[in-house]
């Protein structure tokens, strides 16, 4: 084995990680917001009182649950010019990544939405409160306190389905691993530098989501 | 204690799916009367108050509250909601928010009342149950019958003309279940109009105007209570009664 | 669509190459993953640490990077070159594994202390006390996840399709080349995935219905693995 490894070698090609790693942000970033939109559309079909619009909403999530995010990926990005959409990798990208996580946002919103004792909604219902100021007032809050943890980890479970993004062309921190590997043939140093980026994204994530609850929730005990 | 009912349900019928919970139920209510509800368990007792106030709809009959009518899913259901103050059994109070928060929210966001205001009301009505030193406690840090009371102020809080109890005893550990009460008797002292669906007898006997027994649905009798506890007229009042005595 | 019919054959055969990746890979996975977990409740710190190091990393580092270095690193570290089967098998079971010995470790610690007690108080050795009284219980609540984390596995063998591997997503965009573009093939594909991936998890399902006498379980539904 005559291969040492110098993280030097990679140095000249750390500027362009910025971008990639900037690319693979925003994607996150973009996904989990779009996901959550559409995760909370799903979750509240999941609860309607028409069977169709249940199973509808069940069926998004099973499918997107099951269904390879790859897949996904390749048919929006290859089958949408058949269907007459010219998309970017990018917005493809987005797209794809975002309806597959919305399958995953969807249940975590509705564990959210079940974890709301049903005299909540009675007590602002009987208070007057309009279906807005219920929402608002009552149960998002109530809500949001179930699902902020895992909506920590499904972030960050977004952030590694990103790389998937290199397979559709989009320039993030996986395709400049590929990239600069096949350049440099340095694919030890480049794996390194790359899991680095990766790792130091999602404990950053999971070390702010910590943080962030403490603040926010700083509720004293129950009796 | 007379003048044009605050209240009024005639012949109403409540069904849920094939069964019938409420059987055609005519009940009139006169500001100032304290009618409290009796029955056994399931007898719909529950459900004539939530159909009050539009949490449950109703497949026949009407209801009127001050010459509205109550439809559940109408648009002049939310007037209703706002003079009519709902005490729960399970108190209900929403759990992200301080007693004092829990208390001015609606006021605040459905009456759209100035804030100043509402604090100023919402602190002497926590004098009135007598739990100002609680104010900022959150419900998970308040005993049951504590967490009753700041319900109860949470209802006053919108100025209601009507005032209605589901059982807010029943789920209350028998030492606090006499703060609530005597929360309730100053409230009818003052002339409040109070529907109250209640276990307590000997609370309806002493506070109440007027008592209500209901059996599957039906009002079997409906006379002033210490009349009914003495002289029940029908049976099944009668059984009922003597059945819970003692 | 028809088209596509001709190609059956082509994506039963591809179908099989998968599901045999995947299993090979949960395979090496659960051995691995059961390693990794009895470092983790060792009684040696350094072994704890090290077990945790490795599970945290590989869940905070995406599959594709690790199969990237295993298929294009190899070459030029190792001197020979390396199938893209092989790196794919890799790749994913360093992934299985650490997933893997999170389940396992609930299987575990899921096994009352008391019950190593009692075990260990009637003479018996560590040994014995995993084979008769742990491993027993355990296996019950590590089965249904497991379904999870194969499940996660067959979704990821998708990516070896990126390497070249002619699994079941390369043969549809095969298929889908010598058609000349369009969608059938790749609706194929995910029908054949959504029915593998949905069919299992109700065995899986059923499963822990069976088990679930006599003990809680951490259910198929344990978001194990991410994503994919």
């Amino acid at each position: 084995m005559n291969y040492t490894f110098t993280l030097r070698t990679v140095f000249p090609y750390l500027g362009g990680l910025v971008p990639a790693a900037e690319l693979t942000l925003t994607i996150s970033v973009l996904a989990i917001l779009i996901s959550m939109a559409i995760g909370a559309v799903v979750a509240v079909m999941r609860r309607s009182r028409l069977r169709a619009i249940r199973f509808a909403g069940a069926a998004y999530v099973e499918v997107m649950r099951n269904t390879p995010l790859l897949v996904i990926l390749y048919l929006v990005y290859f089958a949408s010019p058949a269907i007459g959409i010219r998309l970017s990798s990018f917005t493809a990208a987005l797209l794809g990544i975002s309806l597959n996580a919305a399958g995953y946002m969807a249940e975590i919103i509705r564990a959210g939405l079940i974890a709301v004792p049903r005299g909540q909604f009675e007590a602002a219902t009987a208070q007057g409160m309009t279906v807005w100021q219920m929402f608002r007032h009552i149960i998002f809050p109530q809500v949001f306190r179930t699902i902020y943890a895992p909506l920590g980890n499904q972030f960050i479970a977004v952030i590694l389905a990103s790389s998937l993004a290199s397979a559709v062309a989009v320039e993030e921190v996986t395709s400049w691993m590929e990239t600069v590997g096949a350049n440099s043939f340095r694919f030890f140093e480049t794996f390194v530098v790359a899991a680095i980026v990766y790792v130091v994204l999602c404990q950053t994530i999971n070390l702010a989501r910590l943080q962030i609850g403490r603040m926010l929730f700083r509720q004293p005990d129950a009796r | 204690m007379n003048g044009a009912p605050i209240l009024e349900l005639k012949d109403v019928v409540k069904r849920y799916g094939s069964r019938t919970i409420l059987d055609g139920i005519s009940l009139s209510v006169v500001p100032r009367e304290i009618v409290c509800i009796v029955g056994s368990s399931g007898t719909g007792k529950s459900t004539l108050l939530r159909c009050v106030n539009g949490l449950e709809d109703i497949q026949g009959g009407e209801i009127r509250f001050e010459q509205t009518r109550v439809e559940a899913r109408s648009k002049g259901i939310k007037a209703v909601r706002m003079r009519i103050g709902m005490i729960f059994q399970q108190f209900n109070l929403y759990p992200h928010l301080t007693a004092l928060q829990n208390v001015m929210l609606a006021p605040m966001v459905v009456h759209r009342e100035d804030r100043k205001i509402v604090e100023e009301r919402a602190r002497a009505l926590f004098e009135k149950v007598r739990l100002s030193p609680r104010i900022n406690a959150y419900p998970a840090q308040l005993s049951g019958g504590e967490q009753q009371r700041v319900a109860i102020a949470r209802a006053l809080a919108a100025n209601p003309h009507l005032l209605m109890f589901d059982e807010a005893t029943s789920a209350l550990d028998p030492e606090t279940v006499g703060d609530v009460l005597a929360v309730m008797r100053d409230l009818a002292a003052e002339g409040r109009t109070m529907l109250v669906v209640t276990h307590e007898i000997r609370f309806a006997a002493d506070v109440g105007t007027r008592m209500v027994f209901m059996d599957q649905g039906k009002i079997v009798e409906d006379a002033d209570p210490r009349e009914m506890l003495a002289h029940p007229k029908t049976e099944r009042a009668r059984q009922f009664l003597s059945s819970i005595r003692g | 669509m028809t088209g596509s019919l001709v190609y059956l054959p082509l994506f039963l055969k591809a179908t099989g190459t998968t599901i045999w990746l995947s299993w090979l890979a949960l395979l090496i996975g659960a051995v691995g993953g059961t390693l990794i977990a009895l470092l983790r409740t060792s009684r040696l710190w350094p072994l704890r640490i090290v077990a945790l190091l490795y599970t945290e990393a590989f869940r905070s580092v995406p599959i594709l990077i690790v199969l990237f270095f295993a298929y294009f690193g190899a070459p030029v570290m190792l001197g020979f070159d390396v199938s893209p089967f092989v790196a794919a098998t890799f790749a994913l079971a360093l992934h299985a594994s650490a997933n893997m010995s999170e389940v396992v470790r609930a299987g575990i610690e899921s096994v009352g202390r008391g019950q190593w007690e009692a075990a260990l108080a009637s003479g018996m050795r560590m040994r014995e006390v995993m084979r008769h009284i742990v491993a027993p219980q355990a296996l019950r609540v590590i089965l249904p996840p497991s379904v999870g984390v194969y499940i996660t596995v067959l979704k990821e063998s998708s990516l070896a399709s990126i390497i070249g591997y002619f699994e079941l997503t390369r043969t549809g965009l095969l298929v889908r080349e010598t058609q000349g573009g369009g969608f059938g093939p790749l609706l194929a594909l995910a029908a054949i995935y959504f029915i593998l991936s949905y069919g299992i998890s109700l065995c899986g399902a059923a499963l822990e219905r069976h088990y679930a006498v006599g003990g809680a379980t951490a259910g198929t539904d344990a978001v194990v693995g991410g994503m994919a």
